[in-house]
């Protein structure tokens, strides 16, 4: 049944993901500039020109028809794990995305524990405590840092933690050449501090609101009263029957931040520096380098249908009630 | 008595419920349960709107904003291409203008001004000075100006001058002091000219100060100059001047002398329009020079005879007099950095040249006033009477939000920035707001086949990593597009990329109100499917379509801000909320100039939180259950 269930949702995502890809292939061939010339080595001869450049346009398959260079990025990009080669690092793409792709797992995971250990326990107090000064004044943190853009919190995070106080770097990363062992741990700490609380505030405040609603809708259902009239204790009825059934919408909104993180923190990583994917996007657009560009998209999509399709799992998981069909 | 009343009101009242009741037949009392039901749902929406407090204060949050905006932008014009770089960077205020009030009992010999602050020196050797603080603290480059130095204050001062950042005086021993900017040292005499240059050049007689250098004319009538590399390279003295040099009037890179018989002499960078068509008759000595005043590019020289000469330049029309003013009959010339102002016999002020601070805007009652000299070096104006007190000041009063690193005025910026991006949001709210209701009802009415394409085409647009995508997006096209297409192309490419949501959700409910009593009733009517579809179903879910608009607007102007703030969005020189805050990526600026990050962070934050606030208004007034909760 679960089997059959997952298999139908990665059929339906076959032609989201050719869409995608093929979206992406077409913004490919409009972005400005000549690869075959970006792909130029340094120095070349006049007189050799012509042919290096037409050995060069061979290489990259630029004479055969369109379709069929489609499938051919398609089938190393899927099957070979072939993302092309990087002009503005000199390097196959796949080598220069693995240290930005490791720092953005960092953070992001980072990121996600510590905002939902903050959001769960506030989110069920606001919902238990309804109308309290404590529902009430997180409700309006909300809708502050709803208002806030991402940037101008991490400016302001900067001016006070950084440059007032000097507790933590103003960017960057820890270099592991200088730092060893509990030295690099404690650089890391540093240097995540800011970037971590900035996206921490900025998913706190929808989180909150939703955790909260959720726990409200959960809470009036009747098998709450259900559970008080049977005499258990407020502790019980909270966590074991309402927080339980709480849980299932609460779960699709931790998946999607889970996986959202990792293409939506680029504004964050690129104020404070932070060398992960968002930045390299940033970096490789102002480079020119379509190869990355392309193959971060990619990337980014294939992680949101990944989150899509997990979270879709996991509702059919948690939820009996979700007809598996 | 009173039982009486109201006895006779109630008879009065049954009567007239009876009457009532008798003639007018639809109108039945009603309590106030019935007459909520009863209302139309717009009306009960507005009713439970004006009650709550927060709709209240986001909506004049937000009407605020839009005047500032939109009636600002009205009133503020702006040249987006202006800038007035030595302006970079001024503290927000608007006390240029405003002296202190001991100069109205005392003698003012001079008054000479930098980009944002004036120095006046009186006749008993004081030096007072106003305005806004230019330079930041940094030891060794620069203290703050404001503070003038205690050997100052207890010397008898006889000379001042300043440059843009700094000043230098001298006082009766023929000691130079100076204070404020010293990046290139020009506040201190260099050791090369102290000493015994000075004892045999027979001490210092007069100082001038460039925008970044400082010189002194000894008393043999030769000149020292130092400070910027670039003005001791320039100001090499000709050697038919050496000796004779009287006094001097400088800007930037060029300096005219005045020589000991009355002629002038033009000085430094050669082949500016400092050289160009100088009248020869002031060259060679046959007419005396009496006063000089130099603009950025033009020269003024008020002759023996009291005939004023001008030249140089033409940007902003310096190089001529002003419709109406006859050369002759001049008493008194000056100029700000880019203004000429003339006195003549009879007491009238002219003052023409570039207007960007309102400097060729004067006074009124100047004309009455008995001006006997107007003080200008830059753009603050004094004029002053026969008594030597202040009649008028006038010019650029300072930057309400400060200024910045081109000398921009930050306050005109933020009201065109907050129209450009509240418009842009607002049009690509209604983008994405009119293809999601096409797609959501499509899918919802039709079902079936185009049901499941249009879901997996937002399936894909979902996908789509959205920042990283505008950002590619807006890098392929945006290159090719001028600034007013790369503002619609931020609209249309928001929009586009941002419907799914909202179409989802419209579908969503078109399937739940697909199935509710009410048109299972008008089908059993026998309605026809289309006008139930518009009819009863739709004005249902338009209630939470206007919520989320009005939510997604907020989100439409975070986007086009973190859009710009990238570089990615709409592009300087065209204002944005988001643009503005690009150069805080230093922590330069963020460190020292605060005003240019936190004032368009405020309006942003206060546009957006409003806009919040009013859609979280109308969630709770449309949606009665949810403010249970």
């Amino acid at each position: 049944m679960l089997a059959k269930f997952i298999l139908k949702r990665i059929i339906i995502l076959i032609p989201v993901l050719f869409g995608i890809s093929i979206i992406l292939f077409i913004i490919n061939r409009i972005l400005p500039g000549d690869p075959v010339l970006a792909m130029m080595p340094m120095g070349v001869r006049a007189e050799l020109f012509d042919d290096v450049y037409r050995s060069i346009y061979l290489r990259l398959g630029m004479d055969r028809p369109i379709w069929e260079q489609y499938f051919r990025w398609m089938y190393s990009f899927f099957i070979h794990g072939d993302f092309g080669f990087s002009t503005m690092y000199s390097r196959p793409v796949t080598e220069v995305i693995g240290t930005p792709l490791r720092n953005t797992i960092i953070l992001n995971v980072t990121v996600n524990i510590i905002y939902l250990l903050i959001a769960l326990p506030i989110g069920i107090r606001m919902a238990v405590k309804r109308g309290s000064l404590f529902d009430n004044g997180w409700q309006v943190f909300s809708l502050a840092t709803f208002a806030m853009p991402a940037f101008f919190l991490a400016i302001t995070l900067i001016f006070i933690f950084s440059i007032t106080l000097g507790w933590f770097p103003v960017g960057g990363m820890p270099n592991p050449v200088f730092l060893q062992g509990a030295n690099l741990l404690w650089g890391w700490v540093r240097h995540l501090a800011l970037p971590v609380t900035t996206l921490v505030i900025i998913s706190l405040a929808s989180a909150i609101r939703f955790i909260r609603n959720a726990m409200i809708d959960a809470l009036s259902q009747d098998y709450i009263r259900t559970a008080r009239s049977k005499g258990l204790s407020e502790k019980v009825v909270i966590y074991s029957h309402a927080f339980r059934n709480a849980l299932i919408p609460i779960s699709t909104i931790i998946v999607f931040t889970l996986f959202a993180l990792i293409g939506g923190a680029a504004v964050t990583e690129q104020v404070f520096a932070y060398n992960g994917m968002g930045r390299l996007l940033i970096r490789a657009v102002e480079g020119r380098d379509r190869m990355i560009i392309i193959s971060v998209a990619m990337l980014f999509s294939i992680v949101n249908v990944f989150a899509a399709l997990v979270a879709d799992i996991i509702y059919g998981l948690v939820d009996p009630r979700v007809k598996l069909k | 008595m009173s039982n009486n009343d109201n006895t006779g009101k109630k008879i009065g009242k049954s009567f007239l419920s009876m009457f009532k009741r008798l003639f007018v037949r639809d109108k039945i009392e009603l309590n106030v349960l019935e007459e909520e039901a009863l209302q139309t749902p717009m009306k009960a929406v507005f009713k439970r709107l004006i009650v709550n407090k927060i709709a209240i204060i986001g909506f004049c949050m937000f009407v605020i904003i839009l005047l500032f905006s939109f009636v600002g932008s009205l009133v503020f014009p702006l040249n987006e291409v202006h800038t007035e770089l030595t302006h970079f960077n001024i503290r927000p205020s608007r006390n240029f203008l405003n002296y202190p009030s001991e100069l109205n009992d005392s003698n003012i010999i001079n008054i000479v001004s930098g980009v944002s602050f004036s120095a006046a020196l009186t006749d008993d050797g004081n030096v007072h000075m106003w305005g806004t603080e230019p330079n930041l603290e940094l030891p060794g480059v620069s203290d703050f100006i404001l503070n003038v130095p205690q050997e100052v204050q207890d010397a008898f001062i006889v000379q001042i001058e300043a440059g843009m950042r700094f000043i230098i005086a001298l006082d009766d021993e023929g000691n130079l002091h100076g204070w404020g900017h010293a990046g290139h040292g020009q506040t201190t005499l260099p050791d090369t000219i102290s000493g015994p240059v000075l004892m045999v050049g027979g001490g210092i007689s007069r100082i001038v100060a460039g925008s970044m250098w400082s010189a002194v004319i000894l008393g043999n009538g030769n000149m020292h100059v130092w400070g910027s590399f670039q003005a001791e390279q320039n100001f090499m003295v000709p050697f038919e001047a050496m000796g004779r040099i009287v006094d001097a009037f400088a800007v930037d890179v060029n300096m005219i002398l005045l020589l000991d018989d009355g002629s002038i002499m033009p000085m430094g960078v050669r082949g500016t329009e400092f050289y160009t068509n100088v009248p020869p008759e002031l060259m060679d000595g046959s007419t005396r020079v009496e006063q000089v005043a130099v603009t950025n590019r033009n020269v003024m020289a008020l002759d023996e005879h009291g005939t004023a000469h001008i030249w140089g330049s033409m940007i902003d029309g310096l190089h001529r007099f002003p419709e109406g003013m006859t050369p002759e009959n001049v008493v008194h010339i000056s100029a700000g950095y880019r203004n000429f102002i003339a006195v003549k016999e009879n007491g009238d002020v002219y003052v023409w040249g570039a207007d960007d601070y309102g400097q060729n805007n004067l006074p009124r009652g100047i004309e009455n006033a008995g001006v006997h000299a107007v003080f200008a070096n830059a753009f603050q104006f004094y004029a002053v009477d026969e008594d030597n007190n202040i009649v008028s000041t006038w010019g650029n009063r300072g930057y309400l939000f400060g200024s910045d690193h081109f000398g921009r005025d930050i306050f005109t910026r933020l009201v065109h920035g907050g129209r450009i991006s509240l418009s842009v949001g607002i049009i690509a709210v209604v983008i994405s707001t009119v293809i999601a209701i096409i797609i959501g009802l499509a899918s919802g009415f039709f079902g079936g086949w185009v049901d499941h394409t249009l879901m997996r085409v937002a399936d894909i647009v979902d996908a789509l990593p959205f920042l990283p995508l505008v950002v590619i997006l807006s890098f392929a096209i945006g290159d090719t597009l001028d600034q007013a297409q790369r503002m619609y192309f931020v609209m249309i490419i928001l929009g586009l990329l941002s419907w799914q949501g909202l179409a989802r959700f419209i579908r969503a409910q078109l399937l739940i109100e697909r199935e509710k009593d009410f048109v299972l009733a008008a089908r059993a009517l026998g309605i026809k499917q289309r006008s139930i579809m518009f009819k009863h179903i739709l004005p249902n879910v338009f209630n939470f379509v206007i919520v989320q608009v009005t939510l997604s607007y907020a989100t439409f102007i975070l986007m086009e801000s973190a859009l710009s703030f990238l570089g990615f969005g709409i592009t300087e020189p065209v204002p944005t909320w988001g643009n503005m805050l690009t150069s805080a990526q230093e922590t330069m600026v963020i460190q020292y100039f605060w005003w240019r990050w936190i004032i368009p962070g405020l309006f942003l934050i206060a546009a957006c939180l409003s806009i919040n606030m009013i859609g979280d208004a109308l969630r709770e007034a449309m949606d009665p259950k949810s403010q249970e909760r």
